[in-house]
């Protein structure tokens, strides 16, 4: 909570004090870059995977988008174990992403859904709630396995 | 009652198809029937998105696709009508079942300056692909694939997991700790 970096509590004028207080309540969410943990809202057998490389985009990923995670915690018998590299599409993101109509979109926890290298699904169901941006990203068939869109 | 059901087709989002069980028998028996009668209104209707039922359908049976369920999902979710799901007999056969939805969509638009193409998902790969056309949105997939997923599972059980919850409220009655303490019960004077 210190590295924020900003100086602005430093300056005595009453008119900044406001601001000061909401920039130290929220914290600036980013993208989702090699080490993030992510949570695993399928039914494949993960639990927790670890990105390794987002795919397009030379800060990280966003919401819809595919990343190279290797699974950290996994369920005893489930179709990954631990140790794989798999590739996963970011169904919830911390960041926040703008939608066309001005809105920003934003969620508590960042979360992947693990596919296979064409983009097919390892799991058979999707728990949680994925947002409308994965039909504009070309993932119907999440959109179809999920069972609350946001 | 022809009337109605034009109605009723033509403004799919307004509608929260209440009589969804009147409809749903007359696709999977006899949606032929009701075809012929419709196509004289269907060139009005299927105007407004790229590919309506009845052409899918239509397409879904010349390509000979095993196994066409069609779901109404208006109620469940707004971002789609109806999924379609159709099963191929291999790879290839499922590969053309998407193809020959595009060609009914390119023909469709013939002489249009600009052709607006639904998008397709897992055109490679031919275990599932997905055609998405707006508010009617078809699935191919082949044998092994429609067992593993289980679209028609999902997407039918959804309205009936709604309706036990609000039972459930209702049965709560407060239970009474057992009291198994030896010492004598206090009177209050």
């Amino acid at each position: 909570m210190g590295g924020l970096g900003n100086n602005f509590c430093n300056l005595p004028s009453t008119s900044s004090e406001m601001t000061c207080g909401s920039f130290l309540s929220q914290q600036q969410r980013t993208f989702i870059q090699m080490r993030t943990v992510l949570k695993v809202v399928d039914n494949s057998g993960a639990k927790k995977v670890m990105c390794i490389q987002a795919l397009k985009g030379k800060k990280g990923a966003r919401l819809g988008d595919t990343i190279i995670a290797s699974v950290k915690e996994a369920m005893p018998n489930g179709k990954v174990k631990k140790g794989k590299v798999v590739y996963g599409v970011v169904v919830r993101a911390a960041m926040q992403r703008g939608r066309c109509d001005g809105s920003e979109v934003k969620f508590d926890d960042n979360a992947v859904v693990l596919v296979d290298k064409q983009g097919q699904p390892i799991g058979t169901r999707v728990f949680g709630p994925v947002p409308h941006e994965l039909r504009q990203k070309k993932h119907v068939k999440i959109l179809t396995l999920a069972g609350h869109i946001a | 009652m022809w009337a109605a059901l034009r109605s009723r087709y033509l403004h799919p989002s307004a509608t929260s198809l209440p009589s969804s069980s009147l409809i749903n028998r007359p696709w999977k028996l006899g949606f032929l029937g009701l075809n012929q009668t419709f196509s004289s209104s269907s060139a009005e209707s299927s105007s407004k998105e790229l590919l309506s039922l009845q052409e899918v359908e239509k397409v879904l049976s010349d390509v000979r696709a095993d196994d066409v369920t069609v779901i109404p999902v208006g109620n469940q979710c707004d971002w789609a009508d109806f999924m379609v799901i159709a099963t191929g007999r291999s790879s290839w056969h499922v590969k053309n079942i998407a193809q020959a939805l595009i060609y009914k969509v390119k023909q469709k638009q013939k002489g249009a300056k600009r052709l607006v193409l639904p998008s397709v998902q897992g055109q490679e790969t031919g275990k599932w692909i997905v055609v998405d056309s707006g508010r009617v949105i078809v699935h191919a997939l082949d044998e092994k694939a429609r067992t593993y997923y289980n679209l028609e599972k999902l997407w039918t059980v959804k309205t009936v997991q709604k309706e036990p919850v609000e039972d459930l409220t209702k049965a709560f009655v407060k239970v009474r700790r057992i009291n198994n303490s030896k010492k004598p019960a206090q009177r209050s004077a």
